[in-house]
């Protein structure tokens, strides 16, 4: 549990960047979790919130997790060029590549258009100047340091809007109620706030997936027949 | 469980193994150029078979690996050889009574150069802990497939992994540029990941190949129908990611496991270099 305070302008604009309205397009994006409704391995309210448990606990939580983190912390452009060249490579498939790299660079350029920073700035200009698409982890970890908001939080903030965004798309594909996608929601706290710990004490040398299973479905929904998910 | 540990790990030093195999194109022939082994590696050099490409059969000597042992296998094709590297068999690692066990790979494949590392089976014994990383470095104009199988447990004795570690790597860089990296992590409560629905699903074994070439977006295809046939007991997947032709297979069945990677690895070969589309003899011993 987190005592680190927050100031109003910092929770202001966590809450603002990592809303479902914030226009990177994440509704657009289903993690591979469209192929595994269609394959029968996801198929009710159980199913959904194991599958999205195991994404938090050792799938993409367990990568982008740290990533995030060292992208927060980072001290200097040459470390955060490096971080942000390690997770662009930190991709199991073309759609979690599409996933991450769509979303952190639509993630960038409405941040830079929309607050004035000098840090965030010149943060936004190095890492588009890689000439590889900016994770989404990263530029997410990257602004909310220079807002000032503590990684806990953001870490909390960030997981919180990954899984809501998975439970939607969950609700939508199965279908199940709304009601039921907010008990999974709420059943996701425990995975998301463990994801956060391991995300703060987990050295990019020690980083890693367990989700084969994940990244296969992710695979098989790149030639998936009839898709209403870019990934 | 006593016979899950080497008989060797309370006697014996820890071992620090080393391979380094580097091959060149002269006279108009791929021939060895550099070799330096180091116990319990020993390279050797079977003839290849007819129509087939020079290769060098990697050994571990101590029959399998205990935690604080280290392996180094370093192998460079220089520009425009073709040769290969390929296990002899399955490597074991026992269970550990604390130290890791570290393995790394490094495959270098210069301008023009083909190489292909094909490792057998890793064998992860309950309570192994195995780190292994595999670096890629190649030309932008070089070829290179390379591969790994893991298997947890000893399955014909029954025997699952249940704790331990894995943390088997890969970092791939083309011309110089950091191109893609994968980690496999399994640690803590194993079981609960391996029979996760999202994790491995209850599956014996995994495996992975890696594809980099100029040319590794004209595979795609090959590996999507590939895996559309895949028999009951494994299934799999081939994608490009970054430019890196990637296909990862989950067993239920390691056998079938195996078999099918062998298979999708033949007809790669054959694709790509027109070689003969069969693995070496000593791969199917």
């Amino acid at each position: 549990m987190s005592t680190e305070p927050i100031t109003d302008e910092a929770l202001y604009r966590l809450m603002a960047w990592l809303s479902p309205g914030f226009p990177v397009g994440a509704y657009a994006y289903s993690h591979g979790l469209e192929f595994a409704v269609e394959d029968g391995r996801v198929t009710d309210e159980k199913s959904l919130c194991t599958w999205i448990e195991g994404i938090l606990s050792f799938g993409a939580g367990a990568t982008d997790g740290p990533l995030f983190a060292a992208a927060w912390r980072a001290n200097g452009d040459a470390a955060l060029l490096e971080i942000a060249e390690l997770a662009d490579c930190y991709r199991a498939t073309a759609e979690m590549a599409l996933e991450s790299g769509a979303q952190g660079d639509a993630f960038l350029g409405t941040v830079a258009e929309t607050w004035t920073s000098a840090d965030f700035a010149h943060h936004a200009d190095i890492l588009r100047g890689q000439g590889r698409p900016v994770a989404y982890a990263i530029a997410v970890g990257v602004a909310a340091a220079d807002a000032g908001v503590p990684l806990r939080a953001t870490l909390i903030a960030y997981f919180h809007a990954f899984a809501a965004n998975l439970t939607s798309a969950g609700v939508r594909l199965i279908p199940l109620g709304q009601v039921a996608g907010q008990r999974i929601i709420e059943a996701l706290r425990g995975p998301v706030s463990a994801a956060a710990n391991a995300a703060m004490q987990t050295p990019l040398d020690e980083i890693g997936s367990a989700g084969a299973l994940i990244d296969w479905t992710s695979i098989a929904h790149e030639t998936q027949y009839t898709r209403l998910f870019r990934s | 469980m006593l016979d899950a540990t080497s008989p060797f790990e309370a006697q014996t030093a820890k071992v620090d193994g080393r391979a380094e195999i580097s091959f060149a194109h002269r006279g108009g022939q791929t021939r060895l150029a550099h070799l330096y082994q180091h116990e319990p590696l020993r390279v050797l050099f079977p003839a290849p078979a007819n129509g087939d490409i020079p290769q060098a059969a990697l050994v571990t000597t101590s029959g399998g690996l205990v935690g604080g042992d280290h392996l180094a296998i370093t192998i460079t094709n220089e520009a425009g050889s073709s040769a290969m590297a390929v296990a002899q068999a399955a490597e074991k690692v026992y269970r550990s009574t604390g130290e890791d066990c570290v393995i790394d790979v490094d495959l270098n494949a210069e301008d023009g150069a083909w190489l292909e590392y094909l490792p057998q089976e890793t064998i992860l014994f309950d309570g192994a802990r195995l780190r292994r990383q595999t670096n890629i470095h190649a030309h932008p104009n070089a070829r290179l497939l390379a591969g790994e199988v893991l298997v947890f447990g000893r399955i014909g004795r029954g025997e699952r992994m249940q704790s331990g570690l894995v943390r088997d790597a890969w970092k791939v860089s083309i011309g110089g540029r950091l191109t893609w990296a994968d980690a496999l992590r399994l640690d803590g409560d194993i079981v609960a990941q391996l029979d996760h629905p999202a994790g491995l699903g209850g599956a014996a074994s995994m495996a992975t190949a890696v594809y980099v070439g100029p040319d590794a977006a004209d595979h795609l295809d090959y590996g999507r129908a590939f895996f559309s046939n895949c028999e009951d007991g494994v299934i799999g997947g081939a994608s490009l990611v970054n430019g890196v032709a990637t296909a990862r297979w989950i067993g239920a069945d390691a056998q079938i496991l195996r078999k099918s990677f062998a298979d999708y690895w033949a007809g790669l070969r054959a694709r790509i270099m027109g070689y003969p589309a069969r693995l070496p003899r000593l791969w199917h011993v």
